[in-house]
């Protein structure tokens, strides 16, 4: 008899409903599975096996065929198991199911348990777009599932409660033949805390009060996290520049109701843990820099996300920056300019979101000292400037801030004030945040169109003039000038200021791109 | 002696007498063309110029039908042919002449002027040392280097902050006093000397070690042309399209003391090139002074190093109005100051009088006297003066538009006027009014 059922699998971030054909029909006993199913689904033939039997089913001897619609898509993953094993029961009439569409997602175990599968969200999301109005989904995804509205979401645990999910009339289940159990099951991916909605700080995340001195450094953060602002602090090693980075998760203002479903889709596919609602905090990935192409910008047969998507309306922090291979940092080009990665493939493209804030740290030179006091660096003449110069034009216009970090002697630390806790600088990030969202065009400053830009900065003649100035002093182009505006427009956020005037325009100019020698000095 | 290179045994007897005559326009021009030509050391080409008579003559030899072969029989010496100039010289000094124009031209364009021995306004101090350049190319005030009293302070490219200040210190001092200042334009304590001069509106000379078209190091082009503005000269005895080598610098440093009347080494690793420069001061007969230091600091060990060898021949700078006093030039200070020989050109910013700083915003004053009193970071700028973060910042980028201070990799320094400020309330003396002598 054949059996059709509904599933779902991933490409990317979408979720794609695909038909579950199974015909159980006379002949010799085997197993089939055809619809450009790969390995994890071909496996799928071994897991049903073991999971109807150890569930007190019987895998019927008969000749077995499973067809996966649309043929021509192709399937990746474990999602479609429950849904084959379910057919299988349903073909071979070991049950009646109710009337009525409903589709199944889940691995099996060979005990029979149901799994959650990566992606769960998206699959959900696009059943529910396809009118389909129940879903079985695996226990320890149902709180995923669920933030799909209009939904009904039958949560089971094993084969045996997905079929008195489905059966028309109750009924008890055939008892499981005996087993014996040295690994709970869950144990391992049991659910590590209760937070309700938000991810928890990365418990290795320091406070910025734990920072002492780099004063400079401290409100640059400060101004590109308010702003969305590129950022890139130069300095030499051990002056602070990965612990200052790792405060970031401290400071990041929670997500917009928009934001978080898209980052929960991503998280869902990421298979990051178990999603008990929606992700609110603000992504904060630090790939390191021997990090793939692939794993940077998102690929393999899945089409996983990469780094760039995971850390879409977050932070990418990248360590090291002139490390980062040259095929990497190219890849970043168009994120940074659309927000988008594309990822092209011999079957066709796919485009990702990707709109991160991009944060640097790198040494000033290949040997760290440069900038230093007397002999500290051994690097040679013009060593230091092509080292920073290695960072190419599409990457340095994206940056707005460029910080240099001065190793801090012990004696300027013990003058300096308490440092402020990583709680007081994030209330002021999130209200330039909200000033920002507020204004047309809901963008924060480092997005904002050059037309908006010098709208929203409401410059009086004096401060016009002053602006000319400082670029000229500078040296700027006309895309340096539109930076420096932008960024003094983020430090009038900062203070509640309704229009950017004199000294803020002369504090963002001390963010400027480093020149080989110090600006006006005659002698280097 | 001192094991730095000296010529060959009667070297300076056999000098050619005919280029200490001063030279005509001809004469001038085909000299700047042999002077360009690569291989052809100031040896030979005395002796070329001795055996042909001049500088056009030896051109004329080389344009001729073979010249090479002429220019070789001319320098063969007369006992044994070993001498003669090898071939690839003869070669080039032929094709030398066949470029002659374009080579006059790059001159021309660079608005070099050719000085050449015998000249009148050829320095009498260089006509003097051992082997002196035939010809010098000068961009600038010609006669900068006649100066009555000149002082070399030389050092280090990789200074630390308080041995730059010092170099400004000595440098603006020696300005004011009516000493003409020279130096190697390089970074670090060089430069730092020539930037004090400027902002004290003196003339400063460079010597540098490549040609005036390869200008080294080229993040100087802006105190290149400052020096220029303020009436100053930079000198090079290689031709202008000479790349800057490892061999050339030691060479332009003989020219460096021997330009000067005394030297002093302000900062010096153990290894520096400024020793070099103060060796051939010894062996030029000139006042030699290092400026002493810990003998910790990796920076004067030079210095220090230095002394211990030349006992009795070096000396020691105790302080600023000291070394006026040993040098004879304090209450020299009490003249006026040389007046700026040529209007400064939009480039080149003129240098800050204090008396702005004077009327600039409390916030930036008091930046600017945490800086003098030795911060160098903000973390420092914020501690000592008590503002906030971006106040301090916005201070920074005031004194910087107004040349007081300049900053990189988050460090911040003292420019202009204020650079060559002496530490106050130490007890020191005051460094602005030398003691009348």
């Amino acid at each position: 008899m054949l059996a059709t059922l509904l599933s779902a699998t991933l490409i990317a971030l979408d979720g794609r409903v695909i038909r579950v054909e199974v015909d159980v029909a006379p002949g010799l006993p085997g197993f089939t599975i055809v619809g450009l199913a790969d390995v994890g689904i071909r496996e799928a033939r071994e897991r049903v096996r073991g999971a109807l039997r150890n569930a007190g089913f019987v895998h019927p001897p008969r000749r077995i065929t499973v067809n996966l619609a649309p043929a021509d898509l192709p399937k990746t993953g474990t999602s479609a198991d429950l849904a084959i094993a379910i057919g299988i029961l349903v073909g071979s009439e070991q049950f009646t199911p109710r009337a009525g569409r409903a589709a199944l997602i889940g691995e099996l175990s060979l005990g029979g348990e149901v799994r959650s599968v990566p992606g769960l969200l998206p699959m959900v999301l696009a059943l529910a777009r396809r009118g389909v109005g129940r879903v079985v989904v695996p226990a320890d995804g149902a709180d995923e599932a669920r933030l799909v509205p209009g939904v009904e979401i039958l949560s089971v645990g094993s084969i045996p409660e997905a079929v008195d999910a489905l059966r028309a009339r109750r009924r008890a289940s055939p008892r499981p033949p005996d087993r014996v159990e040295l690994a709970t099951p869950g144990q391992l991916d049991a659910p590590d805390d209760g937070a309700p909605s938000i991810v928890p700080l990365p418990p290795d995340t320091p406070d910025l009060a734990d920072v002492r001195g780099q004063a400079e450094a401290r409100r640059a953060l400060e101004i590109a996290l308010a702003g969305g602002h590129g950022l890139l602090l130069i300095g030499p090693p051990g002056t602070g520049k990965t612990m200052l980075a790792r405060t970031i998760p401290g400071l990041q203002p929670p997500l917009e109701e928009e934001e978080a479903v898209t980052a929960t889709i991503v998280a869902s596919v990421s298979a990051e843990g178990p999603i008990r609602g929606l992700v609110r905090r603000a992504p904060f990935r630090a790939p390191h820099h021997t990090s793939s192409y692939a794993a940077m910008v998102g690929g393999g047969p899945a089409l996983a996300p990469g780094e760039v998507t995971r850390a879409d309306h977050g932070v990418l922090f990248l360590d090291e920056l002139a490390e980062f291979s040259r095929d990497v940092l190219e890849a970043l080009r168009q994120p940074l300019e659309d927000g988008r990665i594309t990822i092209v493939r011999a079957r066709g493209a796919v485009t990702l979101p990707a709109r991160f804030q991009l944060i640097a740290a790198m040494n000033p030179c290949p040997c760290g000292h440069a900038g230093g006091e007397g002999g500290a660096c051994i690097c040679g003449q013009g060593v230091p400037e092509r080292y920073v110069g290695r960072i190419s034009g599409p990457l340095r216009d994206r940056i707005d801030l460029w910080v240099g970090m001065p190793r801090v002697p012990s004696r300027a630390m013990l003058l300096g004030h308490e440092p402020e806790p990583s709680s007081a600088v994030a209330a002021r990030i999130a209200t330039a945040r909200v000033r920002q969202l507020a204004r047309p065009g809901r963008t924060l400053n480092a997005r904002i169109s050059g037309r908006m830009l010098r709208a929203t900065a409401r410059l009086s003649p004096a401060d016009q003039a002053k602006l000319v100035a400082l670029s000229e002093l500078e040296q700027l182009s006309g895309r340096g000038t539109e930076r420096l505006l932008r960024v003094a427009l983020t430090i009038a956020d900062l203070e509640n200021a309704d229009a950017v005037i004199a000294p803020h325009l002369e504090e963002a100019a001390r963010w400027r791109v480093p020149s080989a020698r110090p600006l006006l000095a005659l002698a280097v | 002696m001192l094991g730095v290179g000296t010529g060959p045994e009667g070297s300076v007897a056999t000098r050619a007498t005919p280029a200490a005559l001063p030279l005509g326009r001809e004469d001038r021009d085909a000299l700047a063309v042999l002077v360009s030509v690569q291989g052809l050391g100031p040896m030979t080409l005395d002796r070329l110029l001795e055996r042909v008579g001049s500088p056009a003559e030896a051109l004329s030899i080389a344009g001729a039908a073979g010249g090479a072969d002429a220019l070789i029989e001319a320098t063969l010496d007369a006992e044994s042919t070993w001498r003669s100039m090898p071939r690839a010289v003869a070669d080039a000094i032929v094709a030398a002449a066949g470029r002659r124009s374009e080579i006059l031209d790059g001159i021309g364009r660079l608005d070099l002027r050719i000085l050449a021995l015998g000249d009148p306004e050829y320095p009498a101090r260089l006509a003097a040392i051992e082997i002196p350049p035939a010809a010098l190319f000068v961009r600038g005030s010609a006669t900068a280097l006649t100066a009555t009293t000149s002082v070399a302070v030389v050092g280090t490219r990789r200074p630390t902050e308080p041995g730059r200040r010092i170099a400004s210190r000595i440098g603006a001092s020696l300005a004011r006093a009516g000493a003409l200042v020279v130096s190697g334009l390089a970074v670090g304590i060089d430069g730092a000397a020539h930037a004090a001069v400027i902002a004290e509106q003196g003339p400063t000379v460079a010597f540098i070690g490549s040609g005036h078209g390869r200008l080294f190091p080229a993040v100087h082009d802006r105190l290149a042309d400052a020096i220029v503005d303020a009436g100053g000269a930079i000198v090079s005895e290689y031709a202008p399209e000479t790349e800057a080598t490892k061999g050339t610098f030691p060479r332009r440093n003989r020219l460096i003391s021997g330009a000067a009347d005394a030297v002093i080494v302000v900062e010096a690793g153990a290894k520096s090139g400024a020793l070099l420069t103060a060796s051939w001061a010894l062996e030029q007969g000139r006042e030699c002074f290092v400026v002493p230091g810990s003998i910790d600091a990796p920076m004067s060990a030079g210095c220090l190093g230095f002394l211990r060898d030349w006992p009795g021949l070096v000396r020691v700078v105790a302080g600023v109005p000291q070394l006026l006093e040993d040098l004879g030039l304090a209450g020299a200070a009490a003249f006026p100051r040389p007046t700026v020989l040529t209007t400064p050109t939009s480039r080149v910013r003129p240098a800050a009088p204090e008396a702005i700083l004077a009327a600039a915003v409390a916030g930036d004053r008091e930046v600017a006297a945490a800086l003098l009193a030795g911060a160098v970071i903000v973390d420092e700028l914020v501690a000592v003066t008590g503002l906030a973060v971006g106040t301090v910042l916005g201070a920074l980028t005031r004194l910087e538009a107004a040349g007081f201070v300049s900053g990189s990799h988050g460090r911040y320094r003292l420019e202009g006027a204020l650079a060559a400020r002496p530490p106050e309330g130490r007890g020191m003396p005051s460094e602005r009014v030398p003691p009348a002598a």
